[in-house]
Parts: structure tokens; C-alpha cells; sequence
């Protein structure tokens, strides 16, 4: 077994940082017989799932409401008494525009891919036209040069000004 | 005269909240803009409702008490730190507090693999060793991982580098890493 316990050390602290995946053949062939990679891998899985955890952890929807709420009470009356202070004690928390459109990402992605399939088959079905219309030009010239002579096909075939 | 006077009184009367509403109506826009994400990184780090209140509510009397009530230069990094450091206070506080019966609960149970994959153990273990870890590194995990925000702006609220706020981030997880090792060996 190739020693790629330094190497994927590296690739660890890459992978730390979010600029690289683990999930490679050399990779994954190195862990699978390497107890202490394996171990500093488990590690780390460890505290990414504990993030993962506190993250996903909910609160009462009201807290945002709760927490404006008791902060705006230590700021200057003027400041507790403008409408602005009112909304933000009765505000909720409301989704983002990302978390909005999430529900219609798959519809999104594949409409995306779509426009993008046509876009495709217009460019190469039109290229292709324009290529097939050349050879034509080119072979009707060809005949035309070897049958009625040069003369005439460059006649016929020279774009006129 | 006595007339003169009492218009005067009710002129500041009037003049005052005004000139408070315009100066620091930014406070409140601050609230509106960054409530959300200041909460929820609050609840990640805190775990509790009372002191995710307690922190916000020290958060923004800071923010208007800042410099005699002058707008800070970033507004969003100010706010961001300043909600860091309370809650990783009050953090470092309770976790003092409950220090020993903590410890008697948590050790006795450490052993068995069911506890090292329990959410409340792990949580619990997570936050205590952020608070113990350097100041700079941190930051960067309270910013990036629990406050949600992407490297370029934890970069730019820190005044470093994207690169090095990257460097951080690593570094936090490996010191965390061995710190959760070190606990379920105790």
C-alpha cells in the first residue's frame, strides 16, 4: 500500500476549508486500509456533524419577535416610539428569497435545462444547415468545373457584388 | 415671560425625540437588516431563548451607545462581533457555573458509544470547546459556521484575508476535533 497518509492530510485541511471533496477512487482506497486516516477522518466527521446538529436545531418562531421586542425596550423613547420599533416587535421570521424558490427548484432546474437543450440543438442545427449548404456549393462547382468548364462555374458560383 | 419659557420647554420637548429619531433611526434599521441572521447565530452558539434575548438586547445597546451614539464605519461587522463576544461570555459563564455537575453527568456516561453520538452530548461538547478556543479561530467559526455567513464577509468583518479566514477555519475544526477526542478518552 502506497503511503498517501501526508497527502491526504493535505486534502483534509483543503477539505476543511470547503475548497475540495474527499470523494476520489485514491482517495477512498487509501482510507479504507489506513486506521489512522480513518481516524482522523472520523474526527473531523465528528465536529461537522455536531455543527450540523446545533444548525439544525429550531427555536420558537416567535424569537425573533421576542428578542426585538426586549432590545428596542432599553433604547431611547424616541426610538421605542417610532412605527419602525411597532413593525419590528410584531415582525416573523419570513423566508428568504432562496428558501421561497426552493420549492420550485426542480421545476427551475429542469425548465433551465431545457432552454438550454433547445439552445444547443437550435446553434448546432443551424451551424449544421450552414455547413451542408458549403459542401453543396462546393460539390455543384466541382461538377460544373469538370463538366461545362472553369469559366462558366465561376460564372455561376462567384458571388456577384 | 413665564409663557416664553414654557413654549421653549415644549419646543425641546418636540425638538429632542426628533433629532434622537433621526440620529439613531439607523439602530432600528440595523434590527431590521440583521435580526434574523444575528438570532439565529445567537441560538447556535447560546442554546437557549432567555439568553439569545439577553445577548441581542446587549448587542444593540452597544451598537447605540457606540462612540456617544455615532453610527459605527460597518454596521454589520460591528453588530456581528459585538453578538460573538456576548453570547461566547455568557456561554463561558453558564458553562462555569454548571462546571462540576456538568462534568459529573457528562463523564459518567462518556464511555459508551451510544452518548459519544447523542445530539445533546455532541452539541454540548461543540459549544464548550468553542469557547475555549483563541480568540481569532473563533471568530471565524461563530461567523462562518454558526452565523452562516460566507468566507468573503467573515474576511471582510475581520479585516483578514479570505484565504487566511479559510486557514482559521481549518485550524478551529482540527483543534476541535482533538478537544472531543480528548473528551470521550477522559
Amino acid at each position: 500500500m502506497k503511503n498517501y497518509c501526508r497527502q491526504i492530510k493535505g486534502l483534509i485541511n483543503r477539505f476543511l476549508a470547503d475548497s475540495f471533496t474527499l470523494d476520489r477512487h485514491w482517495v477512498r482506497n487509501h482510507v479504507a486500509n489506513c486506521p489512522r486516516c480513518q481516524r482522523r477522518i472520523m474526527l473531523l466527521g465528528k465536529v461537522e456533524l455536531a455543527m450540523s446538529l446545533l444548525k439544525s436545531q429550531p427555536h420558537r418562531l416567535d424569537l425573533l419577535m421576542r428578542a426585538n421586542t426586549q432590545a428596542i425596550g432599553v433604547l431611547k423613547h424616541a426610538l421605542r416610539t417610532t412605527p419602525k420599533a411597532e413593525m419590528l416587535r410584531n415582525i416573523r421570521p419570513e423566508p428568504g428569497i432562496i428558501e421561497k424558490l426552493s420549492k420550485y427548484k426542480r421545476s427551475l432546474i429542469n425548465a433551465a435545462a431545457c432552454i438550454a437543450i433547445a439552445v444547443l440543438m437550435k446553434t448546432s442545427v443551424f451551424s449544421s444547415g450552414q455547413t451542408f449548404e458549403r459542401q453543396a456549393n462546393k460539390a455543384m462547382e466541382h461538377y460544373y468545373a469538370s463538366n461545362a468548364g472553369e469559366d462558366i462555374a465561376r460564372d455561376i458560383f462567384t458571388p456577384q457584388a | 415671560m413665564a409663557g416664553r419659557a414654557v413654549s421653549i420647554e415644549l419646543l425641546w420637548d418636540v425638538a429632542i425625540p426628533k433629532t434622537l429619531e433621526e440620529a439613531q433611526g439607523w439602530v432600528l434599521c440595523a434590527m431590521q437588516q440583521h435580526g434574523r441572521e444575528l438570532v439565529n447565530m445567537l441560538w447556535r452558539i447560546l442554546g437557549n431563548e432567555q439568553d439569545v434575548c439577553d445577548a441581542y438586547q446587549d448587542t444593540f445597546l452597544r451598537l447605540a451607545h457606540h462612540e456617544y451614539g455615532s453610527k459605527p464605519e460597518n454596521v454589520k461587522a460591528y453588530v456581528f462581533r459585538s453578538a460573538s463576544n456576548i453570547a461566547i461570555s455568557i456561554l463561558r459563564y453558564k458553562l462555569q457555573q454548571n462546571n462540576l455537575t456538568s462534568k459529573i453527568t457528562v463523564k459518567s456516561n462518556a464511555s459508551s458509544p451510544a452518548t459519544e453520538l447523542d445530539s445533546r452530548y455532541m452539541t454540548q461538547t461543540l459549544r464548550a470547546g468553542i469557547t475555549q478556543l483563541p480568540d481569532h479561530l473563533r471568530d471565524v467559526v461563530t461567523l462562518h459556521d454558526l452565523g452562516d455567513l460566507p468566507y468573503e464577509q467573515v474576511a471582510r468583518i475581520l479585516g483578514i484575508s479570505t484565504a487566511t479566514a479559510r486557514v482559521y477555519r481549518c485550524k478551529a475544526v482540527q483543534l476541535l476535533a482533538a478537544r472531543m477526542r480528548k473528551e470521550n478518552t477522559q
